[in-house]
Protein backbone atom coordinates (compact mmCIF):
# COMPACT_ATOMS: atom_id res chain seq x y z
CA UNK A 1 0.00 0.00 0.00
CA UNK A 2 1.35 3.29 -1.13
CA UNK A 3 1.97 5.70 2.50
CA UNK A 4 0.69 9.34 2.51
CA UNK A 5 2.35 11.61 4.90
CA UNK A 6 0.48 13.29 7.22
CA UNK A 7 2.14 16.83 6.89
CA UNK A 8 0.31 17.19 3.06
CA UNK A 9 -2.85 17.36 1.46
CA UNK A 10 -3.14 14.15 -0.58
CA UNK A 11 -3.66 15.77 -3.71
CA UNK A 12 -0.74 17.30 -3.50
CA UNK A 13 1.19 14.22 -2.91
CA UNK A 14 -0.45 12.76 -6.30
CA UNK A 15 0.43 15.92 -8.05
CA UNK A 16 3.86 15.48 -7.08
CA UNK A 17 4.52 11.67 -8.19
CA UNK A 18 2.55 13.21 -11.49
CA UNK A 19 5.38 15.87 -11.79
CA UNK A 20 7.99 13.33 -11.29
CA UNK A 21 6.38 11.02 -14.28
CA UNK A 22 6.80 14.16 -16.41
CA UNK A 23 10.01 14.95 -15.41
CA UNK A 24 11.55 11.41 -15.61
CA UNK A 25 9.87 11.28 -19.10
CA UNK A 26 7.31 7.98 -18.07
CA UNK A 27 4.90 10.35 -19.89
CA UNK A 28 6.24 12.76 -22.65
CA UNK A 29 4.18 15.39 -24.25
CA UNK A 30 1.13 14.21 -26.29
CA UNK A 31 1.05 11.24 -24.36
CA UNK A 32 -1.82 10.04 -21.98
CA UNK A 33 -1.38 10.02 -18.30
CA UNK A 34 -2.88 7.52 -15.99
CA UNK A 35 -6.82 8.04 -16.03
CA UNK A 36 -8.32 9.17 -13.04
CA UNK A 37 -9.89 6.24 -12.29
CA UNK A 38 -7.00 3.91 -13.12
CA UNK A 39 -4.95 6.29 -10.94
CA UNK A 40 -7.58 6.27 -7.96
CA UNK A 41 -7.79 2.52 -8.09
CA UNK A 42 -4.25 2.24 -8.04
CA UNK A 43 -3.39 4.13 -5.43
CA UNK A 44 -6.73 3.61 -3.68
CA UNK A 45 -7.79 7.56 -3.14
CA UNK A 46 -11.23 8.81 -3.58
CA UNK A 47 -11.53 10.11 -7.47
CA UNK A 48 -12.30 13.75 -6.12
CA UNK A 49 -8.52 13.96 -4.64
CA UNK A 50 -7.54 12.49 -7.55
CA UNK A 51 -9.73 14.95 -9.72
CA UNK A 52 -8.38 17.62 -8.08
CA UNK A 53 -4.31 16.74 -8.13
CA UNK A 54 -5.07 16.83 -12.06
CA UNK A 55 -6.89 19.85 -11.66
CA UNK A 56 -3.85 21.50 -10.63
CA UNK A 57 -1.95 20.53 -13.38
CA UNK A 58 -4.34 21.57 -15.81
CA UNK A 59 -4.52 24.82 -14.35
CA UNK A 60 -0.94 25.27 -14.69
CA UNK A 61 -1.22 24.62 -18.34
CA UNK A 62 1.14 21.67 -18.19
CA UNK A 63 -1.54 18.59 -18.88
CA UNK A 64 -4.30 18.80 -21.13
CA UNK A 65 -8.00 17.78 -20.72
CA UNK A 66 -9.29 16.21 -23.72
CA UNK A 67 -12.66 15.52 -23.54
CA UNK A 68 -13.90 11.88 -23.09
CA UNK A 69 -9.74 10.97 -23.77
CA UNK A 70 -8.52 11.20 -20.43
CA UNK A 71 -5.48 13.75 -19.50
CA UNK A 72 -2.50 14.37 -21.96
CA UNK A 73 0.81 15.59 -21.27
CA UNK A 74 1.09 18.82 -22.86
CA UNK A 75 4.37 20.70 -24.89
CA UNK A 76 7.02 22.26 -23.57
CA UNK A 77 5.16 21.08 -20.12
CA UNK A 78 9.15 19.39 -18.89
CA UNK A 79 10.85 22.66 -19.15
CA UNK A 80 8.18 24.24 -17.15
CA UNK A 81 8.22 21.61 -14.68
CA UNK A 82 11.36 21.47 -14.35
CA UNK A 83 12.21 25.11 -13.44
CA UNK A 84 9.07 25.02 -11.23
CA UNK A 85 10.86 22.13 -9.25
CA UNK A 86 14.20 23.62 -9.02
CA UNK A 87 13.35 26.80 -7.82
CA UNK A 88 11.36 25.18 -5.10
CA UNK A 89 14.14 22.89 -4.11
CA UNK A 90 16.55 25.58 -4.26
CA UNK A 91 14.05 27.77 -1.94
CA UNK A 92 13.13 24.61 0.02
CA UNK A 93 15.04 21.71 0.56
CA UNK A 94 18.42 23.22 -0.35
CA UNK A 95 18.95 25.54 2.50
CA UNK A 96 18.53 22.86 5.34
CA UNK A 97 20.72 20.37 3.42
CA UNK A 98 23.19 23.34 3.06
CA UNK A 99 22.49 24.25 6.52
CA UNK A 100 23.57 20.56 7.55
CA UNK A 101 26.48 20.23 5.63
CA UNK A 102 28.01 23.16 7.67
CA UNK A 103 26.80 21.73 10.80
CA UNK A 104 28.70 18.24 10.04
CA UNK A 105 32.12 20.77 8.70
CA UNK A 106 31.84 18.70 5.21
CA UNK A 107 33.61 20.29 2.58
CA UNK A 108 32.80 20.47 -1.21
CA UNK A 109 35.76 18.28 -1.88
CA UNK A 110 34.74 15.72 0.43
CA UNK A 111 31.02 15.76 -0.88
CA UNK A 112 32.21 15.58 -4.66
CA UNK A 113 34.67 12.22 -3.34
CA UNK A 114 31.83 10.20 -1.92
CA UNK A 115 29.97 10.65 -5.30
CA UNK A 116 32.74 9.69 -7.11
CA UNK A 117 33.17 6.75 -4.92
CA UNK A 118 29.49 5.24 -6.17
CA UNK B 1 -27.28 22.78 3.40
CA UNK B 2 -26.42 21.78 0.26
CA UNK B 3 -29.37 21.76 -3.06
CA UNK B 4 -27.65 18.90 -4.67
CA UNK B 5 -27.45 17.06 -1.73
CA UNK B 6 -29.18 13.00 -2.62
CA UNK B 7 -29.68 12.74 1.20
CA UNK B 8 -31.08 14.87 4.15
CA UNK B 9 -31.55 14.37 7.32
CA UNK B 10 -32.71 17.22 9.84
CA UNK B 11 -33.31 16.34 13.76
CA UNK B 12 -33.21 12.96 13.33
CA UNK B 13 -34.12 10.98 15.83
CA UNK B 14 -34.69 7.12 16.93
CA UNK B 15 -35.98 5.80 20.31
CA UNK B 16 -36.13 2.56 21.44
CA UNK B 17 -38.19 2.59 24.47
CA UNK B 18 -37.06 5.09 26.83
CA UNK B 19 -33.57 4.74 25.28
CA UNK B 20 -32.95 7.28 22.17
CA UNK B 21 -30.45 5.73 20.37
CA UNK B 22 -30.52 8.67 17.76
CA UNK B 23 -30.85 12.45 19.27
CA UNK B 24 -31.43 14.61 16.38
CA UNK B 25 -28.95 14.28 13.72
CA UNK B 26 -28.52 17.08 11.05
CA UNK B 27 -26.37 16.07 7.79
CA UNK B 28 -26.32 16.60 4.35
CA UNK B 29 -25.13 14.24 1.88
CA UNK B 30 -24.03 15.50 -2.12
CA UNK B 31 -23.76 12.76 -5.03
CA UNK B 32 -20.34 11.62 -5.71
CA UNK B 33 -18.84 11.55 -2.34
CA UNK B 34 -17.56 8.31 -0.55
CA UNK B 35 -18.74 9.00 3.10
CA UNK B 36 -17.04 6.76 5.83
CA UNK B 37 -19.50 6.38 8.99
CA UNK B 38 -17.45 5.59 12.20
CA UNK B 39 -18.51 5.39 15.79
CA UNK B 40 -18.43 2.96 18.75
CA UNK B 41 -20.37 -0.35 18.76
CA UNK B 42 -24.06 0.58 19.88
CA UNK B 43 -23.01 4.53 18.77
CA UNK B 44 -26.00 4.51 16.42
CA UNK B 45 -24.30 3.69 12.93
CA UNK B 46 -26.58 0.73 12.09
CA UNK B 47 -29.38 2.83 12.76
CA UNK B 48 -28.67 5.26 10.44
CA UNK B 49 -28.38 3.34 7.85
CA UNK B 50 -31.47 1.77 8.40
CA UNK B 51 -33.37 4.87 8.34
CA UNK B 52 -31.84 5.88 5.13
CA UNK B 53 -32.88 2.63 3.83
CA UNK B 54 -36.60 2.83 5.02
CA UNK B 55 -35.81 -0.26 7.20
CA UNK B 56 -36.82 1.46 10.35
CA UNK B 57 -39.24 4.50 11.34
CA UNK B 58 -37.54 7.45 12.95
CA UNK B 59 -39.00 10.67 14.21
CA UNK B 60 -37.67 13.86 12.69
CA UNK B 61 -37.35 14.71 8.86
CA UNK B 62 -35.24 12.36 6.20
CA UNK B 63 -35.14 12.45 2.99
CA UNK B 64 -33.64 10.40 0.25
CA UNK B 65 -33.56 11.19 -3.40
CA UNK B 66 -36.34 13.31 -2.09
CA UNK B 67 -38.31 10.78 -0.84
CA UNK B 68 -39.70 9.53 2.30
CA UNK B 69 -37.50 5.97 2.73
CA UNK B 70 -39.83 4.45 5.52
CA UNK B 71 -43.07 5.34 3.35
CA UNK B 72 -41.76 4.68 0.19
CA UNK B 73 -38.75 2.18 0.47
CA UNK B 74 -40.33 0.02 -2.89
CA UNK B 75 -39.45 3.08 -5.08
CA UNK B 76 -36.35 4.23 -3.00
CA UNK B 77 -34.78 0.36 -3.75
CA UNK B 78 -34.75 0.92 -7.37
CA UNK B 79 -31.82 3.28 -6.55
CA UNK B 80 -30.00 2.47 -3.37
CA UNK B 81 -28.48 -1.34 -3.01
CA UNK B 82 -26.68 -2.10 0.49
CA UNK B 83 -24.63 -4.91 2.31
CA UNK B 84 -25.64 -5.11 5.97
CA UNK B 85 -23.05 -6.00 8.51
CA UNK B 86 -25.34 -9.37 9.44
CA UNK B 87 -26.44 -9.84 5.50
CA UNK B 88 -26.31 -13.23 4.36
CA UNK B 89 -27.12 -15.25 1.14
CA UNK B 90 -28.86 -18.15 0.77
CA UNK B 91 -26.39 -20.97 1.66
CA UNK B 92 -27.86 -23.65 -0.04
CA UNK B 93 -28.01 -21.67 -3.34
CA UNK B 94 -25.42 -22.38 -6.14
CA UNK B 95 -24.02 -18.98 -7.81
CA UNK B 96 -26.15 -19.33 -10.48
CA UNK B 97 -29.04 -20.05 -8.67
CA UNK B 98 -28.89 -17.11 -6.97
CA UNK B 99 -28.06 -14.44 -9.86
CA UNK B 100 -31.71 -16.41 -11.17
CA UNK B 101 -33.11 -15.47 -8.29
CA UNK B 102 -31.91 -11.84 -7.57
CA UNK B 103 -32.91 -11.75 -11.42
CA UNK B 104 -36.53 -12.60 -10.69
CA UNK B 105 -36.65 -10.10 -7.60
CA UNK B 106 -34.65 -6.63 -8.68
CA UNK B 107 -35.69 -5.08 -11.70
CA UNK B 108 -32.07 -3.34 -12.03
CA UNK B 109 -29.70 -6.73 -11.62
CA UNK B 110 -28.01 -6.36 -14.14
CA UNK B 111 -26.59 -10.67 -14.75
CA UNK B 112 -24.01 -9.55 -17.49
CA UNK B 113 -22.30 -7.69 -15.32
CA UNK B 114 -22.25 -9.62 -12.02
CA UNK B 115 -20.68 -12.28 -14.59
CA UNK B 116 -18.27 -9.72 -15.77
CA UNK B 117 -17.40 -9.08 -12.09
CA UNK B 118 -16.64 -12.68 -11.34
CA UNK B 119 -14.55 -13.16 -14.35
CA UNK B 120 -10.63 -13.60 -13.08
CA UNK B 121 -12.18 -14.87 -9.16
CA UNK B 122 -12.57 -18.53 -8.59
CA UNK B 123 -16.42 -17.74 -8.11
CA UNK B 124 -17.45 -20.41 -10.54
CA UNK B 125 -21.39 -20.44 -11.40
CA UNK B 126 -21.96 -23.85 -10.14
CA UNK B 127 -20.26 -23.57 -6.52
CA UNK B 128 -22.82 -24.04 -3.66
CA UNK B 129 -22.47 -20.63 -1.67
CA UNK B 130 -22.04 -22.91 1.73
CA UNK B 131 -19.25 -24.11 0.38
CA UNK B 132 -17.32 -20.48 -0.05
CA UNK B 133 -14.93 -18.79 2.37
CA UNK B 134 -15.79 -16.08 4.00
CA UNK B 135 -14.00 -13.38 1.25
CA UNK B 136 -15.33 -15.47 -1.96
CA UNK B 137 -18.87 -14.82 -0.12
CA UNK B 138 -17.80 -10.95 0.03
CA UNK B 139 -16.37 -10.99 -3.17
CA UNK B 140 -19.66 -12.70 -4.24
CA UNK B 141 -21.88 -10.38 -2.50
CA UNK B 142 -20.17 -6.80 -3.87
CA UNK B 143 -20.45 -8.38 -7.28
CA UNK B 144 -24.18 -8.53 -6.77
CA UNK B 145 -25.09 -5.65 -5.31
CA UNK B 146 -22.30 -3.09 -8.02
CA UNK B 147 -24.55 -5.34 -10.43
CA UNK B 148 -27.48 -3.19 -9.33
CA UNK B 149 -27.52 -0.08 -10.77
CA UNK B 150 -28.02 1.98 -8.06
CA UNK B 151 -26.68 5.59 -7.25
CA UNK B 152 -26.68 4.81 -3.54
CA UNK B 153 -24.77 1.99 -2.35
CA UNK B 154 -24.69 1.85 1.70
CA UNK B 155 -22.24 -0.97 2.90
CA UNK B 156 -22.50 -1.72 7.04
CA UNK B 157 -18.49 -3.56 7.78
CA UNK B 158 -18.69 -4.85 4.22
CA UNK B 159 -14.85 -6.29 5.27
CA UNK B 160 -15.42 -7.54 8.62
CA UNK B 161 -13.44 -10.75 9.07
CA UNK B 162 -11.63 -11.13 5.56
CA UNK B 163 -7.41 -10.78 5.17
CA UNK B 164 -6.52 -7.85 3.74
CA UNK B 165 -5.64 -8.98 0.56
CA UNK B 166 -9.39 -9.85 0.13
CA UNK B 167 -9.89 -6.21 2.30
CA UNK B 168 -7.75 -4.10 -0.67
CA UNK B 169 -9.26 -6.22 -3.77
CA UNK B 170 -12.91 -4.96 -2.41
CA UNK B 171 -12.00 -1.28 -2.06
CA UNK B 172 -10.33 -1.15 -5.18
CA UNK B 173 -13.69 -2.68 -7.37
CA UNK B 174 -15.62 -0.23 -5.70
CA UNK B 175 -13.50 2.47 -6.96
CA UNK B 176 -12.80 0.90 -10.31
CA UNK B 177 -16.39 -0.02 -10.97
CA UNK B 178 -18.92 1.47 -9.22
CA UNK B 179 -17.80 4.90 -8.24
CA UNK B 180 -18.82 7.53 -10.93
CA UNK B 181 -20.02 11.76 -10.18
CA UNK B 182 -23.72 10.78 -10.16
CA UNK B 183 -22.98 7.99 -7.31
CA UNK B 184 -22.60 7.84 -3.90
CA UNK B 185 -21.37 5.57 -1.44
CA UNK B 186 -21.77 5.04 2.50
CA UNK B 187 -19.23 3.17 3.99
CA UNK B 188 -18.63 2.31 7.89
CA UNK B 189 -16.05 0.11 8.98
CA UNK B 190 -13.64 -0.05 12.30
CA UNK B 191 -10.59 -0.32 10.37
CA UNK B 192 -10.74 3.73 9.10
CA UNK B 193 -7.29 4.49 8.67
CA UNK B 194 -7.04 1.82 6.08
CA UNK B 195 -9.81 3.63 3.89
CA UNK B 196 -9.10 7.11 4.95
CA UNK B 197 -7.32 7.90 1.59
CA UNK B 198 -10.48 6.75 0.11
CA UNK B 199 -13.12 8.71 1.78
CA UNK B 200 -14.24 12.02 0.41
CA UNK B 201 -15.97 12.65 3.60
CA UNK B 202 -15.54 11.21 7.45
CA UNK B 203 -18.91 11.05 10.08
CA UNK B 204 -18.29 10.18 13.51
CA UNK B 205 -21.22 9.75 15.75
CA UNK B 206 -21.03 9.22 19.46
CA UNK B 207 -23.51 8.15 21.70
CA UNK B 208 -26.89 9.26 18.71
CA UNK B 209 -24.54 12.69 17.96
CA UNK B 210 -22.31 13.82 15.04
CA UNK B 211 -19.40 14.76 16.52
CA UNK B 212 -17.56 15.49 13.19
CA UNK B 213 -18.99 15.71 9.78
CA UNK B 214 -16.45 17.01 7.03
CA UNK B 215 -14.28 16.24 3.86
CA UNK B 216 -11.41 14.87 4.91
CA UNK B 217 -9.29 16.97 3.23
CA UNK B 218 -10.60 19.67 5.09
CA UNK B 219 -9.59 18.04 8.13
CA UNK B 220 -5.57 19.29 8.33
CA UNK B 221 -6.70 22.72 8.01
CA UNK B 222 -8.90 22.04 11.63
CA UNK B 223 -7.26 19.58 13.66
CA UNK B 224 -3.30 19.32 14.14
CA UNK B 225 -1.68 16.44 16.23
CA UNK B 226 1.55 17.82 17.93
CA UNK B 227 4.37 14.89 19.19
CA UNK B 228 6.48 17.18 21.95
CA UNK B 229 8.61 16.37 24.74
CA UNK B 230 7.76 17.55 28.17
CA UNK B 231 9.72 20.18 28.04
CA UNK B 232 7.29 21.91 25.95
CA UNK B 233 4.27 20.32 27.21
CA UNK B 234 3.22 22.78 30.05
CA UNK B 235 3.40 25.42 27.05
CA UNK B 236 1.61 23.59 24.43
CA UNK B 237 -1.42 22.74 27.02
CA UNK B 238 -2.07 26.02 27.36
CA UNK B 239 -2.91 26.23 23.94
CA UNK B 240 -6.02 23.65 24.92
CA UNK B 241 -5.72 20.61 23.11
CA UNK B 242 -8.76 18.68 22.96
CA UNK B 243 -7.20 15.91 23.94
CA UNK B 244 -3.65 14.79 25.19
CA UNK B 245 -1.73 11.69 26.77
CA UNK B 246 1.74 10.90 26.94
CA UNK B 247 3.13 8.13 24.83
CA UNK B 248 6.77 6.32 25.71
CA UNK B 249 8.13 9.76 27.22
CA UNK B 250 6.49 12.14 24.62
CA UNK B 251 3.51 13.97 24.94
CA UNK B 252 0.93 13.79 22.36
CA UNK B 253 -1.96 16.46 21.69
CA UNK B 254 -4.49 17.02 19.37
CA UNK B 255 -5.32 20.63 18.68
CA UNK B 256 -8.42 21.95 17.01
CA UNK B 257 -8.19 25.20 15.20
CA UNK B 258 -5.14 25.93 16.66
CA UNK B 259 -2.41 27.44 13.97
CA UNK B 260 -0.25 24.49 12.58
CA UNK B 261 2.94 26.78 12.69
CA UNK B 262 2.21 28.10 16.63
CA UNK B 263 2.03 24.16 16.98
CA UNK B 264 5.12 23.33 14.79
CA UNK B 265 7.68 25.65 17.18
CA UNK B 266 6.52 23.49 20.14
CA UNK B 267 7.54 19.67 18.27
CA UNK B 268 6.41 17.45 14.85
CA UNK B 269 3.04 18.55 13.91
CA UNK B 270 0.61 16.78 11.56
CA UNK B 271 -2.74 16.23 10.10
CA UNK B 272 -3.89 13.37 12.89
CA UNK B 273 -4.84 10.15 11.38
CA UNK B 274 -8.27 9.29 11.21
CA UNK B 275 -7.66 6.74 14.54
CA UNK B 276 -6.11 8.98 16.34
CA UNK B 277 -8.56 11.93 15.96
CA UNK B 278 -11.28 9.15 16.73
CA UNK B 279 -9.70 8.30 19.73
CA UNK B 280 -9.19 11.85 20.81
CA UNK B 281 -13.08 12.99 19.53
CA UNK B 282 -14.22 10.14 21.46
CA UNK B 283 -12.78 11.07 24.53
CA UNK B 284 -13.55 14.77 25.03
CA UNK B 285 -16.10 15.90 27.30
CA UNK B 286 -18.53 17.65 25.28
CA UNK B 287 -19.86 16.22 22.00
CA UNK B 288 -20.56 19.00 20.27
CA UNK B 289 -17.29 20.86 19.68
CA UNK B 290 -17.56 24.53 21.54
CA UNK B 291 -20.18 23.57 23.52
CA UNK B 292 -17.74 22.67 26.80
Amino acid sequence: MIEWNESQPIFLQIRQRLVEMILKSQVKPGEALPSIRQASADLAVNPLTVTKAYQSLVDQGVVEKKRGMGMYVSEGAHAVLLEQEREAFLKEVWPRIRAQIEALGLDLKTLMQTEADK
Amino acid sequence: MSADAIITARNLKKRFGKNEVLKGLNFAIPAGRIYGLVGHNGAGKTTTLNALLGLTDYEGELTVFGRNPFAERHKLMQDVAFISDVASLPRFLKVRELFDLIEDIHPHFSRDKAQVFLQGTDLKPDLKLKTLSKGMLAQLHLAVVMAIEAKLLVLDEPTLGLDITYRKRFYRRLIEDYMTEERTLIITTHQVDEIASILTDIMFIRDGEIVLDMETEALGTVYTQLVCGSDKADEAAKLGPVFSETRFGQSVMVFENVGRDKLAALGEAATPTLSDLFVALMQRQSAIPGDK
